[in-house]
């Protein structure tokens, strides 16, 4: 083997330069947001490239589907639809006394959200964090701290903003944690990921704490960051043991995150929250 | 010959860009853990054959370019990646007159050590916790190694990347 340009830079020299630039970058990390936006737009075709596979897998599934499956599914999806547009009458009524109500206490109305399907085109490819990569970025809206959810409930939000596509931080991740209040008696508590994609933990919860298995844990829209009312987690287990300081209490996400496709982003501050006049209160 | 080391450096980038796809492509959730370190193999392959082109500093390039794929902190993997570069630079000739499957052991050894930089770094951020899962890449590259490097060198000797 020949040298083919010899220069003067020793291997240590190399080394040190690569060492010291690596910690300046990694301390300096807070400033690179633009840096990092940029580099992970222009490798956008790489995460496409990467997801192709699945792509093709899931296009030849559907490709090669039989007519009796498809027959079958779209039973389903108009049983399921029925289902739906009942509960929506239901909902819409809801929503009207909801209204009349908030406005003869002249609380805020709360109107409807701007929402965005988008599909996930990577799953988190390092075991240690959780992740998934949404073919929505900048360009479509998408800003840092957005929240992301599912058919089911809350997914995560959204860490990094890239011009074509974001990062969302699932709420499994041991990182998370997301303010919530159980629906049946408004108690406020903090959920925390672990690490695993099917379970949660609700951390410092008093051993006094009404919880008990089977309580629908909602966001409590404390934070600033998740609007209220989306539907977190299910409890699992209750332990009170009496050797520990606090109760230990799992729960179980609602979203379906080992197999999520199809996402909703949330643009909660399109949200107009207004103070009515009194005078439009109807009685 | 200008025109051939040129096209040989495009060789070598494009295996690296393979390798740094086959890093980020979803793998089943239980095939997840045991991904081997392809970017780190790759470099190790290349290094072996040609320090004096392919060592640190494109070490530290592949590393800002996999923090920023992975959405990890940049400069971690940049870091690692350089630390175990500098490794197999200094034991080059050694390591190319090793047997295979001691190679493989020096490999499992190397990827171990970027594992435990990458989760050291990363526990002393504050975004990672302990688990043995840690290792398993380990073992997989160890593995996989011996046909990564044959793959590598058949490439280099069709397209005489010298």
């Amino acid at each position: 083997m020949k040298p083919i340009f010899v220069r003067g830079i020793s291997p240590q020299t190399r080394l040190l330069v690569a060492v010291v630039l690596s910690i300046i970058l990694i301390v300096a990390n807070p400033y690179l947001v633009p840096f990092r936006a940029a580099l992970s737009g222009l490798l956008t075709p790489f995460q496409y490239l990467a997801s192709l596979p699945n792509l093709v897998l899931n296009y030849s599934v559907e490709a090669l589907a039989t007519r009796e499956m498809l027959q079958k599914q779209n039973q389903q999806l108009l049983d399921q639809q029925l289902l739906m547009s009942e509960r929506l009458q239901r909902f819409e009524h809801l929503r009207q006394e909801n209204q009349r109500l908030r406005t003869l206490l002249k609380s805020p109305v709360r109107m409807n959200t701007r929402m965005k399907v988008a599909e996930v085109i990577e799953v988190a490819n390092d075991p240690a964090h959780e992740y998934v990569v949404l073919n929505q970025g900048q360009d479509d809206g998408v800003f840092v701290g957005q929240p992301v959810i599912d058919g089911q409930g809350v997914v995560g939000q959204v860490v990094q903003a890239s011009p074509y596509t974001s990062r969302v931080l699932l709420l499994s991740d041991s990182t998370h944690a997301i303010p919530v209040r159980v629906t049946r008696n408004d108690v406020r508590m903090v959920v925390n990921g672990t690490g695993e994609l099917d379970q949660l933990e609700l951390k410092f919860v008093a051993k006094s704490t009404d919880v008990r298995v089977g309580d629908l844990l909602v966001t409590s829209g404390l934070g600033h960051r998740f609007p209220e009312g989306y539907p977190v987690a299910r409890v699992v287990s209750v332990n009170k043991d009496d050797g520990q300081k606090y109760a230990q209490v799992t729960a179980e996400p609602l979203a379906a995150l080992d197999r999520i496709r199809y996402v909703l982003l949330i643009w909660p501050n399109d949200d107009k929250s207004t103070q009515v006049d009194s005078k439009e209160v109807t009685p | 010959m200008s025109y051939q080391s040129a096209s040989g450096r495009l060789v070598a980038w494009v295996t690296f860009m393979v390798a740094l796809v086959l890093q980020i492509m979803p793998l089943p959730a239980e095939l997840e853990a045991w991904r081997p370190d392809w970017v780190l193999i790759t470099l190790i392959c290349w290094t072996m054959r040609l320090p004096l082109r392919y060592s640190i500093f494109t070490g530290f390039i592949l590393g800002v370019v996999l923090d920023v794929l992975l959405g990890a902190t940049i400069g971690i993997r940049a870091l690692g990646f350089s630390i175990c570069i500098y490794l197999v630079l200094m034991y080059q000739q050694r390591l190319m007159n090793f047997p295979r499957w001691q190679q493989s052991l020096v490999v499992f050894a190397i990827v171990a050590l970027y594992q435990l930089l990458v989760y050291w770094l990363e526990f002393i951020l504050g975004v990672r916790t302990f688990s043995v899962d840690l290792f398993y890449p380990a073992i997989s590259s160890f593995v996989i190694w011996r046909w990564a490097y044959w793959v590598i060198r058949s490439i280099a000797h069709k397209y005489r990347v010298t």
